[in-house]
């Protein structure tokens, strides 16, 4: 059979597609989603939409974790990454809840930020022992920091849902409205998707970071306006807090998912045929 | 309250490793099982053991509300994912033989260490397996059991020790054991058949990191139960 010399590569265009580039780099992302997140977690009081905002942005971390930790080919799947955040995230989150009446002033809830470290630690430790020689010495760069940050992001996300779908961050009232409930359930596969679900869908020869962010970033939307709609049949808060959730949620959703489709659409014609895939005699 | 606290740190690090344990026999093909080029079922290590041990704690759950027996409700548990496993085996099969015309064959050994069939000369070359092969149905019903039982055996402990509500035990439950499984995944790499495959050899590194995050894990939901005033 004859094989199809490969295309040569053409010069990378000058001009990509909508970019999509707040904030530029990994750590910087981390960073401010992860303090952003924090504080917003801390006070309860909040209305939804601010919560909402610190969701997307903690989200948003735990997708590019996601990416950052499966983008060796881990041989395990994308999908198994973004439900082990939201595991390491469900088990952070009961700790965060547990103490979380001690050092509490008025609506301000600080020492839930426990759960979060104890789950960095846990995920730092699964990290090192997958990574290490003399385990399971999966040898991936940086597999310790993503696992420590997949923990992290997954706890603080799991706790800002709890925030917005009860207003408060009580053991009991936690455990009576979103667990006895069964609501946990659903955050368990909204976290999950809203995780797993960009890299997972955008992976490939020709992945660009923004534009899997764009994904990233229209699901939790779609994450926001299901909390509204949580929020709405448990009636644990006023009608125009759910409603104003669910709208912003809308709005975040169409407007990401129109500059998504637009960036594929743009991007697509770059695509370059590699030839036929040589046969083995 | 001591010994309460040893009891649950002691039960969540058994389950744990069992879950590990399990995650190894089960027959995970991932992406070439897809296309049919690789023996087991078309998807990663993680979603298989969740699919069975979520069945498994439907079942234990189920048990739990009339009985306080821990084996009865462990063992429902093990029963309820070792059905589950065993029906997405057998469909895998039927859409294996009847849709894509291809035979259950192993890959990874010449004779079926079971029956004695041979397995290399109906292999298709340059594939790794197809369908489930008795072996491997064998295997993967014995995982489907050990990964329930490792499963109700922790929702037992968050709901009867550490006195959690049953839907906090059983979210709590499938968070530790998908953390275990993923280790197992890890260890893993792709693919495996079950005992009998070359990569199950392996199994002593991931049970060692396994006990590790079971510990921790066991004692972060030990921590959550003295705190959050339920023990």
């Amino acid at each position: 059979m004859t094989v199809t010399p490969a295309v040569v590569e053409e010069e990378a265009p000058t001009k990509k597609g909508l970019s999509f580039k707040f904030p530029p780099e990994e750590t910087e992302m981390g960073i401010i989603a992860g303090i952003i997140g924090a504080v917003i977690v801390i006070f309860t009081g909040l209305p939804a939409v601010i919560k909402g905002v610190g969701l997307i942005l903690v989200l948003l971390w735990g997708m590019d974790s996601v990416r950052k930790t499966s983008k060796y080919g881990l041989g395990t799947g994308v999908p198994s990454i973004g439900v082990l955040s939201t595991g390491y995230g469900v088990v952070g989150a009961l700790m965060g809840l547990a103490v979380a009446e001690y050092g509490r002033v008025g609506q301000l809830y600080p020492a839930v930020l426990l759960g979060v470290i104890v789950m960095g630690v846990i995920g730092l430790v699964s990290g090192a022992i997958a990574n290490s020689e003399k385990f399971i010495a999966m040898k991936i760069p940086r597999l310790e920091r993503g696992m420590m940050e997949l923990g992290m992001a997954g706890t603080l996300a799991i706790l800002l849902e709890c925030s917005i779908v009860t207003g408060s961050l009580n053991f009991n009232a936690v455990v009576n409205q979103v667990m006895n409930t069964g609501i946990i359930a659903l955050m368990f596969i909204f976290n999950c998707f809203a995780m797993l679900h960009p890299y997972n869908a955008c992976l490939g020869a020709d992945e660009r970071r923004e534009r899997t962010r764009m994904c990233g970033v229209e699901i939790s939307g779609l994450v926001c306006v299901l909390l509204g709609f949580v929020q709405l049949a448990l009636g644990t808060s006023p009608l125009w807090d759910s409603v104003s959730l669910i709208v912003f949620g809308a709005i975040i959703f169409a407007v990401f998912f129109w500059k998504f489709i637009k960036a594929c659409m743009d991007e697509c014609y770059e695509t370059v045929g590699t030839g036929m895939i040589k046969t083995i005699e | 309250m001591e010994p309460v606290i040893l009891l649950i740190v002691g039960y969540v690090v058994i389950g744990g490793l069992l879950a590990c344990f399990a995650a190894h026999l089960l027959p995970v093909g991932g992406a070439p099982a897809a296309m049919g080029t690789a023996t087991g079922i078309a998807t990663g290590t993680v979603q298989i053991m969740l699919g069975a041990a979520m069945t498994g704690l439907f079942t234990a759950a189920s048990v739990d509300t009339f009985t306080d027996s821990l084996l009865l409700v462990t063992l429902s548990g093990a029963v309820g994912a070792t059905v589950m496993i065993c029906v997405v085996m057998f469909m895998a099969n039927i859409i294996y033989g009847f849709g894509a015309g291809i035979v259950p064959v192993s890959g990874r050994v010449d004779v079926d260490p079971i029956t004695k069939e041979p397995q290399a000369p109906y292999k298709t070359p340059q594939c790794d397996g197809h369908g489930v092969p008795i072996v491997v149905f064998v295997s993967g019903s014995l995982g489907g059991f050990i990964g329930g039982f490792g499963g109700a055996l922790m929702y037992y402990t968050l709901l009867n020790y550490a006195n959690f509500s049953a839907g906090t035990a059983a979210i709590g439950a499938i968070s530790i054991f998908v953390a275990n499984a993923i280790l197992a995944a890890y260890n893993i790499r792709g693919t495996i058949e079950g005992f009998h495959d070359p990569k199950f050899k392996r199994l002593p590194y991931a049970l060692v990191a396994s006990f590790a995050v079971s510990l921790l894990c066991g004692i972060v939901v030990s921590l959550t139960a003295i705190l959050g005033g339920t023990l």
